[in-house]
């Protein structure tokens, strides 16, 4: 039997390693458009990560910033330059 | 991408974390984490927060992080909101005289029905569930930014879903938004010298920022209304932030929705340098 703590330690363990893949693949995808999903990926791993480190108001706040208000922000601003990052 | 800047940034990231576990694993943030007793500090806040045999030092509110946001420090998050509504102004003052053309193009007309029906429901519990979050933020975790930032998705999404135009007829304008931004920070600036103002009319002294009474300041805002909490000045806070807020989103999705050649035309001026 696992103890819970250990069981939430792994999980945040799996959530930053998520977050980490994420992180790489947003900074060296050319395609902008698909570097904004992984870093709301990303963000989405650090909400739950907030969630289980017991900061609930952290992650209300975290959740439409960076899910919602940001991604659609960057998707704008894509859309009125360039879609592909140039060499 | 090449090759190398690739490993440079792979090679990086896992430095990184290996440097984090190295500091953990030597003790540096202490071997428990998080600790297995609550620290000096969190345990005044926690027993203080809401204890009405300690009036004096109780921000009456059980929501430990509104009652520090907005009492304890609530002059450090006054100035925070100035700071957030400053780039606003910023942005709206680069774009004046900004406004959509007169005639919507043929594609200004949106998604599909299917998308729209969606998303008609969705705006509903978006702006449900923004107003539970920010009207109980003295309560339950939340608050007025959490509740506004809540609130801001739902117009985002109708811009998205049905267009500019859409939210233009549907009353939602830059000037509307500048007019209830404007009346939540006016409501927040009049809240943080609410008691202030009371305690003066009654011929007594106050501090500005003041929610509960304080040793020399006997006047403070009610923490219960007919049996239901309040948190004295924390409710009106989280209101006027969360509409404050939701309006300063809104109208930087409004302007960002312009299209190019009308804001680069506005923005570039005209000859005479204005």
């Amino acid at each position: 039997m696992i103890a819970p703590q250990t069981l939430v330690f792994g999980i945040l363990a799996l959530l930053g390693l998520l977050s980490m893949v994420a992180t790489y693949l947003a900074v060296t995808e050319r395609d902008l458009v698909k570097a904004v999903v992984f870093s709301a990926i990303q963000s989405t791993a650090y909400a739950f990560m907030y969630y289980l480190l017991m900061a609930p108001d952290i992650v209300l706040v975290y959740v439409p910033v960076a899910v919602g208000l940001y991604p659609a922000v960057i998707l704008f601003l894509i859309k009125k330059t360039e879609r592909f990052e140039g060499e | 991408m090449k090759a190398w800047e690739r490993i440079v940034i792979g090679a990086s990231m896992v430095i990184f974390v290996a440097l984090l576990a190295l500091v953990y694993t030597l003790g540096a943030l202490g071997y428990r984490v998080p600790p297995s007793t609550p620290r000096d500090l969190a345990m005044v806040y926690l027993t203080m927060t809401f204890n009405p045999s300690n009036p004096l030092f109780s921000a009456m509110a059980p929501e430990a992080v509104t009652a520090i946001v907005w009492d304890y420090r609530g002059l450090d998050t006054l100035f925070e909101t100035a700071v957030f509504f400053l780039a606003i102004i910023a942005s709206v003052a680069l774009m004046r005289g900004v406004s959509l053309p007169e005639k919507p193009p043929s594609s200004a007309e949106g998604m599909s029905l299917i998308v729209k029906t969606v998303t008609k429901l969705t705006i509903g519990m978006i702006l449900a569930v923004a107003a539970s979050i920010a009207f109980h933020g003295h309560l339950t975790p939340g608050g007025g930014f959490q509740g506004g930032a809540t609130a801001a998705v739902a117009p985002l999404v109708a811009l998205v879903v049905f267009s500019v135009y859409f939210l233009e007829r549907s009353g939602v304008t830059k000037n509307r938004m500048l007019g209830l931004r404007s009346a939540g920070l006016l409501g927040i600036g009049l809240t943080a010298f609410l008691v202030l103002i009371g305690s003066l009319l009654s011929g007594g002294t106050a501090f500005v920022f003041q929610n509960q009474p304080k040793p020399a300041a006997p006047i403070g805002l009610p923490w219960r209304i007919d049996g239901a909490l309040t948190g004295g000045t924390l409710f009106l806070f989280n209101v006027f932030e969360a509409l404050a807020v939701s309006a300063g989103f809104t109208i930087v999705f409004l302007l960002l929705a312009v299209p190019e050649e009308e804001a680069i035309k506005v923005v570039r001026g005209g000859e005479d340098g204005h």
